[in-house]
């Protein structure tokens, strides 16, 4: 009985500066196959489909059940997490790139830290006092948490970002990631303290103003966060804010 | 004087309840992650976080919570720290709270608890089913709020390669590697804090992250750090086996109702709806009627093997038993649960809603691990641990979302500790053997990257965690356990002719795997040769061949100490801290 | 064999830059482009559509028209102010956000990122053909202000040319697209219809107006080109009464200023 096999394309660049080639490999399939167990597959046995000896693919991975947000690449040409990408639901030969908006480091990994300086740029946090003992929280009422938690499961993985039209280096375009952790914490009964700075920070260059509205975010997110709804609350408040702003002076 | 400066190696909930404090309290941390903090393993944990908040009015107290804990844990402990941590709890889970958890809430909009298992309270607050990824995020926000203020300086994508150690054995720093540039550079530190997770990597396929090899840990033991109860191992009773890696089902599935079951005929073919009630076995109920489902992982795991292995009455005659929730309804579930069932419809493709979910035990987690005192300090001054790396909190058996209290509160306890320890050290003399240290790990790189032979450190590593697995999770025999430690001598005799297909120096995967590869197979030896030494049956300890527990001989923490021997580490026993509760038998089938 | 020195280490590119918090004015000018395409170019669009359909009642009805909007006080001002500076700004900065936008529809062919696409192109048609219409009819051949009674002919003549005709209906409804589609965004965007519901529904609502808005440009131009007034003489005396349509919101002064570009 001949084996049943997968084969894949994989954009490789062994360095930022070096230039791109495509590999291609054939490995024996299995039942449950996904896309990051071939790649350990090939780190085990790193041969080309013609046999020629070849490197570990670099990749970023580390959960491999879709919650730390690491594995995004673009698989079939689209943006997605390699660990949920089930080898029997694709097409192949299976093609792997690295994310395009993002600087490339190696093969499939990429640098996605913009994300990290962008929550910071937000203050995305919930100022508290302090770690010591200060009794219980606010009173959130279920209906609250149950608006805030989808908001919440955002994993940062920057799929939203890689798939947004106006994400890119002309406009620096915050992304939609952000934009929704502005909502979250706008919406938090401590975390509004700082609101007003959140909404004044989003107004700058590369703020949500730059969003073209095509929610392909909305689309690709993994984790289904409402991110068109969040661009359009957290757009109206901007707004809000500077005409505020603009009138007080 | 200068603000001190210490160092955290891992940006799990450990790490970062440690860097908070130290910020805090006015030190400024260097934090070292091989992955951007947000993404470590502590976001993998689902179920929730205990605490005797008592708030559905049962009477729950922290020290019912000790109890449980020490009890789950067989004893095996130390109360002191054990009792800190139950007692610290509640204000652990209102701290959460204040910094934005979006824990379940209550219609009068207080916390939400649910039951866990090992206990009979309703002690665990949840965040659906995705706490550990809220408890993170909280973490994160609140390190990035420091980061801003410029007391924190983070370095993701480096690893921790070894610790610097002086002439008069304490810590001065440490030596990290650039994932990308693959540079190394020593980073000088009053006080050194570990916080780098499990070992699950060890086994091969574990429901734990890639990262969690325990590379750290070996790499300090190496060094001089005693490494405590490596022989506890706890496996999980619901996983969902995969590929590439066992993903975890949720405690809280049970928690929430779910029940484990079985058709009694064996090999039945039947579609799981045409099995009647009466011909269904619900073991664990039927076994231990008190707590049901809800048992003590070990024993659940164990019972789960048990009607496997020995009854023959997998499904399918496969390695699998039912989860079932099809009892309960959409709405519920979908509010409590949605996280975890997504995984299963993901990853296996049926709706656990409508089709009960198929599972099988998995390696979890690291109950033993670096030795600390109450102070979260190991044996060599200035090197602190916290998390799952560490020891003392969960003796011979973790109890269910005591994780993630203990991971904060140690966390807590390290950042304080490691501040007050920093600002009395002895200053140090010339550079504390930085120069040294970097010439040493510069050294073994050369050296991997010279290796000339025919090995490939993956294949390897598949080797050890088949071995690893098969001798010394959830049935231990001594001949087993020998066996697997003359294939780990075997391993890292074939590891010095590990040969890496990519010997560049940029971003090389490989090569900063088998680095951690050695590592991983020296930790393994303490805890295959632990388990030989501990001759009895204790929490996730089980050997056939002696069922029960011996109190007499083994209630004590084994600790070992590097020797750079092939005979392995040095073993010795030290007394357990037993002054609040007197050991008593540990049955889940009756009252305790 | 990589004993040797390591070379240095590759530079990484920088990327996408991170959020300028507080910084630089494109929010201004962002929201001025989406307020503009609203007021005061699309209010200006349905005046101009609503009135060009005053030419199905023939050469004089329209010649008063033109009158009328021409001999307000301050006209050129307003004309200026009001029409073609926001027209331009409109237009320019479009094709400027246009060429930073990085299209991907080939990858994601989802109806948002069509509608996106959608709206660049439909941009760039009606902004084309506008400065042609706005060239050609006010500021060369007959100039209207003076003569606002050879409206109707220099209009027929120009739509005689059968490729000009098709000029003007494809850029009718590269027009009507362009806008119906713009309030949907200006809606979503500037928070309005945050939720997906609303967006859906306002979405009906930018269908149907839009398609409104087609149709009655296209009658406008079949006014031109249809049988009724075929050969309408080069100068009519305007109709002395002024039979405006019925345009709810606009005071006779706006509707006159913006009715007068077209003529």
């Amino acid at each position: 009985m001949p084996i049943k096999t997968v084969s894949f394309e994989i954009r490789r660049q062994a360095s930022p500066d070096a230039p791109a080639v495509w590999e291609s490999f054939e490995l024996e399939w299995r039942p449950g196959m996904n896309v990051i167990s071939a790649m350990m597959e090939i780190a085990a046995n790193p041969r080309t489909r013609d046999g020629r000896e070849t490197t570990p693919i670099t990749y970023d991975s580390n959960c491999l059940e879709e919650i730390c947000g690491s594995c995004a690449m673009r698989i079939n040409g689209r943006a997605r997490m390699a660990c949920s990408a089930l080898i029997g639901n694709l097409e192949q030969p299976i093609k792997l790139e690295p994310l395009s908006k993002f600087p490339l480091i190696r093969d499939l990994q990429v640098d996605r830290s913009v994300l990290f300086q962008n929550l910071m740029a937000v203050k995305a946090w919930v100022p508290i006092d302090g770690t010591y003992d200060l009794g219980a929280g606010p009173r959130v009422f279920p209906q609250q948490q149950e608006a805030n938690y989808p908001l919440s499961n955002c994993i940062s993985c920057c799929c939203c970002m890689e798939v947004c039209p106006q994400f890119n280096e002309s406009t620096g375009f915050v992304g939609a990631a952000t934009i929704a952790q502005v909502k979250l914490f706008n919406n938090h009964p401590t975390g509004r303290v700082l609101k007003e700075e959140r909404l004044r920070a989003l107004a700058g260059d590369g703020g949500v103003q730059e969003c073209g509205y095509a929610q392909n975010c909305v689309e690709i997110c993994p984790k289904g966060i409402p991110l068109t709804n969040a661009i359009s609350d957290v757009g109206r408040e901007v707004v809000v804010q500077k005409a505020k702003d603009w009138l007080r002076g | 004087m200068a603000a001190p400066r210490i160092i955290v190696v891992g940006g799990g909930l450990a790490g970062l309840s440690a860097v908070i404090k130290i910020a805090e309290g006015g030190g400024t941390v260097d934090l070292f992650s091989i992955v951007p903090v947000k993404r470590s393993h502590s976001v993998c944990a689902q179920g929730g976080i205990n605490a005797a908040k008592n708030l559905k009015g049962e009477g729950d107290t922290t020290d019912q919570h000790f109890d449980d804990t020490i009890y789950g844990g067989d004893f095996l402990a130390n109360q002191t720290p054990v009792k800190a941590m139950c007692e610290a709890a509640p204000s652990i889970i209102d701290l959460l709270d204040r910094m934005g958890v979006p824990f379940n809430r209550t219609p009068e909009g207080l916390l939400d608890f649910r039951r866990f298992g090992g206990t009979l309270y309703h002690r665990t607050a949840f965040a659906g089913a995705t706490t550990g990824q809220q408890l993170l995020y909280a973490l994160d926000e609140q390190v990035r709020r420091h980061e801003a203020d410029g007391k924190v300086h983070k370095y993701e994508g480096w690893e921790f390669l070894s610790a610097i150690v002086d002439s008069k054995r304490t810590a001065r720093g440490i030596v990290a590697m650039d994932l990308r540039s693959m540079a190394l550079r020593a980073f000088p530190a009053d006080a050194v804090i570990l916080a780098t997770g499990g070992i699950g990597a060890i086994f091969g396929k574990s429901t734990n992250s890639v990262v969690c090899t325990g590379s750290a840990q070996s790499a300090v033991f190496q060094q001089g750090v005693c490494y405590a109860n490596g022989e506890f191992i706890q496996v999980h009773p619901t996983s969902i086996p995969g590929e590439d890696k066992l993903r975890l089902m949720s405690e809280s599935a049970r928690g929430e109702g779910g029940r484990v079951w079985v058709p009694r005929k064996p090999g039945d073919k039947r579609n799981f709806k045409q099995v009647p009630e009466a011909e269904r076995f619900y073991f664990l109920e039927e076994w231990y009627p008190k707590y049901g489902n809800l048992v003590p992982r070990d024993v659940a795991t164990r019972a789960i093997h048990k009607v496997v292995y020995e009854l023959g009455l997998g499904l399918d005659g496969q390695a699998m038993v039912y989860l079932d929730l099809t009892h309960i309804d959409k709405a519920t579930l979908n509010r409590k649960l949605e996280g975890i069932l997504e995984i299963y419809e993901k990853f296996v493709g049926d709706d656990p809603r409508e089709v009960p979910m198929k599972i099988f035990p998995g390696m979890h987690y690291t109950m033993g691990g670096i030795w600390v005192d109450n102070d979260q300090m190991t044996n060599i001054p200035g090197i602190f641990a916290a998390g799952e790396c560490e020891y003392q909190y969960h003796g011979a058996n973790r109890l269910g979302a005591n994780s993630l209290v203990s991971c904060i509160h140690g966390g807590f306890v390290a950042g304080l500790n490691s501040l007050k320890y920093a600002k009395s050290a002895p200053a140090v003399e010339g550079d504390g053997g930085a120069a040294a240290e970097v010439a040493r790990q510069a050294e073994i790189n050369k050296e991997l990257i010279d290796n000339q032979g025919n090995e490939n450190p993956f294949k390897l590593w598949r080797e050890l965690g088949t071995t690893m697995t098969e001798h010394a999770t959830v049935i231990r025999y001594n001949k087993g356990l020998k066996q697997a430690d003359e294939k780990i001598l075997e391993l890292l005799d074939r590891y010095n002719r590990v040969n890496l297909s990519d010997k560049s120096q940029w971003a090389n995967t490989s090569f900063a795997f088998a680095r951690q590869l050695y590592n991983m197979l020296e930790l393994s030896r303490t805890v295959v040769l632990g388990a030989i030494l501990r001759d009895e049956s204790r929490g996730a300890h089980y050997k056939p061949d002696v069922p029960e527990r011996n109190d007499e001989k083994y209630l004590k923490t084994t600790k070992a100490s590097f020797t750079g021997d092939v005979s392995g580490p040095r073993f010795e026993f030290e007394a357990v801290d037993t002054q609040y509760l007197k050991p008593r038998p540990r049955r889940y089938d009756a009252a305790k | 064999m990589a004993t040797a020195q390591q070379p240095a280490a590759p530079s990484v590119n920088r990327g996408v830059q991170p959020l300028r918090a507080g910084q630089g004015y494109s929010f201004v000018w962002r929201k001025l482009h989406s307020l503009s395409g609203i007021v005061p170019i699309g209010a200006f669009l349905i005046e101009h559509i609503v009135s060009n359909f005053e030419a199905l009642k023939g050469p004089a009805a329209y010649a008063e028209q033109v009158r009328f909007l021409n001999s307000l006080p301050l006209v050129r001002v307003l004309e200026w102010a009001f029409i073609f500076l926001p027209l331009i700004y409109h237009g320019v900065y479009g094709v400027y956000l246009w060429l930073r936008g990085q299209s991907n529809v080939v990858y994601y062919p989802w109806a948002g990122n069509w509608m996106y696409v959608a709206q660049r192109y439909t941009g760039l048609i009606a902004f084309a053909y506008i400065i042609q219409h706005v060239l050609r009819q006010r500021f060369m051949g007959v100039s209207l202000p003076e003569h606002p009674g050879a409206a109707f002919h220099k209009v027929q003549v120009e739509l005689q040319n059968p490729w000009m005709l098709a000029v003007y209906v494809i850029a009718m409804l590269a027009v009507c697209w362009h806008f119906a589609y713009g309030v949907w965004l200006f809606a979503a965007k500037w928070g309005i219809t945050p939720g997906e519901t609303a967006r859906r529904r306002f979405g009906w609502v930018c269908v149907v107006g839009g398609v409104f808005l087609a149709v009655m440009g296209l009658a406008g131009i079949w006014a031109f080109v249809g049988p009724k007034y075929q050969n309408a003489p080069e100068d009519v005396k305007p109709a002395v009464t002024l039979s405006a349509p019925d345009m709810p919101g606009f005071s006779p002064a706006s509707r006159a200023f913006l009715l007068k570009a077209d003529s």
